[in-house]
């Protein structure tokens, strides 16, 4: 104890404090960095070239080996490496200074976008990660799972024709529907449709419409449209967006009879003494809450009132069926409700 | 053939699950409804039961009101606490008494009237006796009492209701209202704390509540809580201001532990626990009056005398360690002295001792017994007088004496306030961690909730040791 001294013990721990900290720090900590690092290796690469390829081919741009190094996260060493190898091995072919998809390049790309789509469905349903956290850890998982695994998945959650996003599944044989609708940015003033995709990519623009409370599966009517934002009416409120916002968003444009009424609003609204009945629960409510709502008796045509208000006014207290159930005021913004 | 056949079916099956679309469940639900309340509807007739329904809606817009919902929620816990830790103050006594004093004295002298060797009198009725009858003493009254008053709140159906209260705090912290109540039932015995987790059916939200039950200052350390503030708190102010200052410690350290709680379970629910399945929605049934008897035999049987049991397995092994370790010699010293010695360097840094850490370590089974074993070992290493042998736990009637004894051992008021601070902030009882294993059934999730508090309290109590010693 000759050489204690309280001030460098302090110092020490804070020293140790900080290490600690960038070593294992989420996502940055120096730990996993190296740890996926190591991860890296060729197939990775591979299939990381090829889902680039196939986005852009149904997005119809072209790509040549700048954009294709500029984009990917590894060195460029490495993916020209990788793509000389993949043309050996006929998975990609250049016509000119453009990079395309063979046959077997495709059928190998659709693989990797059924697992990262089965996978996403997967977090949806099953597991508590938050919405944004789909995409990445997606990422990493797409270069994991066998043929076999990916197929148990699927049978597993019951042949999922759409993730949580709104895109389409690849069947094992390859098959892929196609997506339906337009982007919002790009409809016309008073056209009535119903969101059916809501890019993931990139982070920045998902969060800001996660942010918006806008969900996949609402029916809305765009009131304005112009190059400074884009205004649209859902389940009885108004949304605004910057028009490279909504750009993100895909919107399938209704036949006139299969139009609903749009007298439909969120439980969250409901007031006090105000009574409604069950319109729907909203596509973004899944798995086992989803099934517990529905158990309750949150199923349309339910009648509904205000019982309870807590004191902090989060949550509120519903009549339904008999029973007051207490919801919170994320999940009453999910469940659609008409009002009498 | 029939291979083709089967092939068919399934490509017709996939083909049909893409034309009925991912509704179907809803439907079905739909469906399932329609139907119940059709049958209803032809079946029940529905008249004087709206009258009952009238009066549980006055009491739920009192109960929970902006102005009365939150002191009405604290009145009642506050004196649920107050009524367990002063009404259990004299069946304790008279339990202490009669274990302790009586009984104890008279199986010593039958042990050496049929000429039992000392060495298995000691490891028997020093050791394991005595562990076990403490631990009876201490714990049953208060279990005893604050169970079924808690029961009886329950099957009135107010609980619920402050789950209803609370939630949006809770939430904050990515935890569920529930929550509120098995903390609640943590202030009485972490074990059945965590047991009471069984009411959240959400799984991260549940294994939250399970791994943050243990900040909730139980029966077994309000006494240690109270000794210690009374004795060295109660003394810096003068005497008038002394009860004040010292129960004033006491709740601040219980407030602290809410704190620490609330920020475990941030904490938590943003790193290891995001990924389980998040729900949440909470049924507010109605009122009904409780039915005193039932609820009473069951809380006592279900809740207080399993716990209970629980801790006398864990405690008598306990027992016979303390007593070996104090009275087996390796040279010149016995073991306990070697291992204060060698833990006395880590506790000083710590602003503890090598013997308050000891008999947490020895302690673990049940945190009732830790006051008189730091007194037993504390006058076995000192060698001032007092005590009745050593290995042989024990406690005084007198706040003064056991203030000399611990100041002879060497404490200061650093001393005193870290051992309050490492009482909240310590890994749980074995009966606890025993019980999150049994409801968890997972080694990983048991862990964490042992070893969590255990560095949260290391942390703290070494930042408030070397910051004081700066200060002061």
């Amino acid at each position: 104890m000759n050489s204690y001294s309280p001030t460098y013990a302090l110092l020490i721990f804070f020293i140790l404090s900080i290490l600690i900290f960038l070593l294992f720090r989420p996502k940055r900590g120096w730990y996993w960095v190296i740890k996926n690092n190591l991860k890296i290796n060729e197939k990775t690469v591979t299939e990381d070239v090829l889902k680039y390829l196939y986005h852009n081919e149904i997005s119809g741009n072209e790509v040549n080996i700048i954009s294709l190094t500029a984009v990917l996260k590894f060195s460029d060493r490495l993916v020209v490496d990788v793509v000389k190898k993949m043309t050996i091995k006929e998975l990609i072919k250049f016509d000119g200074n453009v990079l395309s998809l063979t046959e077997a390049g495709r059928d190998y790309a659709l693989r990797i976008v059924r697992v990262h789509r089965l996978w996403e469905k997967y977090l949806a349903e099953k597991t508590g990660y938050d919405k944004v956290e789909w995409h990445d850890r997606a990422e990493l998982m797409e270069h994991r799972l066998s043929h076999k695994e990916t197929d148990l998945l699927a049978t597993q959650l019951g042949n999922p024709l759409y993730d949580p996003h709104g895109d389409p599944i690849p069947t094992n044989q390859g098959e892929i529907a196609n997506l339906k609708g337009a982007a919002l940015s790009s409809l016309a003033v008073n056209s009535v449709g119903r969101i059916t995709h809501i890019e993931d990519k990139p982070d920045i623009i998902y969060k800001q419409i996660y942010a918006e409370n806008i969900h996949i599966g609402s029916q809305i009517r765009v009131i304005e449209n112009n190059q400074k934002r884009v205004v649209f009416y859902a389940e009885g409120e108004d949304f605004v967006l910057a028009p490279i916002v909504a750009a993100n968003i895909t919107v399938d444009i209704l036949e006139k009879d299969v139009i609903e009424e749009e007298n439909k609003s969120r439980l969250s609204s409901l007031k006090i003494n105000e009574l409604a009945n069950i319109a729907g629960i909203s596509k973004e409510i899944r798995g086992e809450s989803r099934r517990r709502l529905l158990d309750l008796g949150f199923v349309k045509g339910s009648p509904i009132k205000i019982d309870l208000k807590s004191p902090l006014g989060n949550p509120k207290a519903y009549l339904i069926k008999g029973t007051s159930i207490a919801l919170r005021n994320d999940q009453a913004s999910k469940i659609l409700i008409k009002k009498i | 053939m029939k291979k083709k056949s089967v092939e068919n079916i399934i490509s017709l099956s996939n083909n049909l699950r893409w034309q009925i679309g991912d509704d179907f469940h809803d439907h079905l639900a739909e469906g399932i409804y329609a139907d119940a309340s059709e049958i209803v509807n032809n079946a029940v007739q529905t008249d004087n039961q709206k009258k009952q329904f009238r009066l549980d809606s006055k009491i739920d817009k009192i109960v929970t009101s902006k102005i009365w919902g939150f002191p009405i929620m604290f009145l009642i816990l506050g004196l649920i606490l107050w009524i367990t830790i002063i009404g259990a103050n004299y069946p304790s006594s008279i339990l202490a008494n009669l274990f302790l004093e009586n009984i104890h004295p008279a199986l010593k002298s039958f042990a050496s009237n049929i000429g039992m060797p000392w060495w298995l009198d000691g490891f028997l009725i020093d050791g394991v006796y005595m562990a076990v009858a403490w631990v009876i003493a201490v714990m049953l009254p208060p279990m005893a009492i604050f169970f079924p008053l808690f029961t009886l709140l329950e099957d009135f159906g107010y609980l619920p209701r402050v789950a209803f209260n609370l939630d949006y705090l809770f939430k904050k912290s990515g935890a569920h209202g529930k929550q509120a109540l098995t903390m609640s039932m943590g202030f009485g015995c972490n074990a059945a704390g965590v047991v009471a987790t069984r009411i959240i059916d959400s799984p991260r939200e549940r294994l939250i509540a399970i791994i943050t039950n243990n900040f909730s200052l139980c029966n077994g350390r309000w006494p240690t809580q109270i000794l210690i503030a009374t004795i060295f708190i109660g003394a810096v102010v003068p005497s008038s201001l002394s009860g004040l200052a010292s129960v004033s410690a006491v709740i601040g350290i219980a407030i602290l532990g809410i704190f620490f709680m609330f920020f475990s379970s941030w904490a938590l629910s943003k790193t290891v626990l995001k990924g389980e399945v998040s729900t949440f929605n909470l049924e507010l049934p109605p009122y009904r009056p409780p039915r005193f008897w039932k609820t009473v035999y069951t809380s006592l049987i279900d809740r207080t005398l399993i716990v209970l049991w629980r801790a006398i397995i864990f405690a008598a092994p306990a027992g016979a360690a303390i007593w070996l370790i104090s009275n087996i010699n390796i040279g010149d010293q016995s073991i306990a002295a070697w291992i204060i010695n060698s833990l006395d360097g880590f506790g000083f840094l710590l602003g503890l001792n090598g013997v308050i850490l000891l008999a947490y370590i020895v302690a673990i089974p049940a945190n009732e017994i830790v006051i008189p074993t730091i007194l037993m070992l504390t006058v076995l290493v000192t060698g001032i007088a007092g005590g009745d042998g050593a290995g042989v736990m024990f406690e005084l009637d007198s706040a003064n004496e056991t203030a000399n004894i611990l100041k002879a051992g060497g404490w200061t008021l650093l001393t005193a306030v870290n051992v309050m601070l490492f009482s909240l902030l310590h890994n749980p009882c074995s009966t606890t961690i025993y019980t999150i294993y049994k409801e968890t059934k997972s080694v990983k999730w048991t862990l964490l909730a042992s070893i969590l508090p255990l560095i949260m309290g290391f942390i703290v109590t070494f930042l408030v040791a070397q910051i004081w010693r700066i200060i002061i």
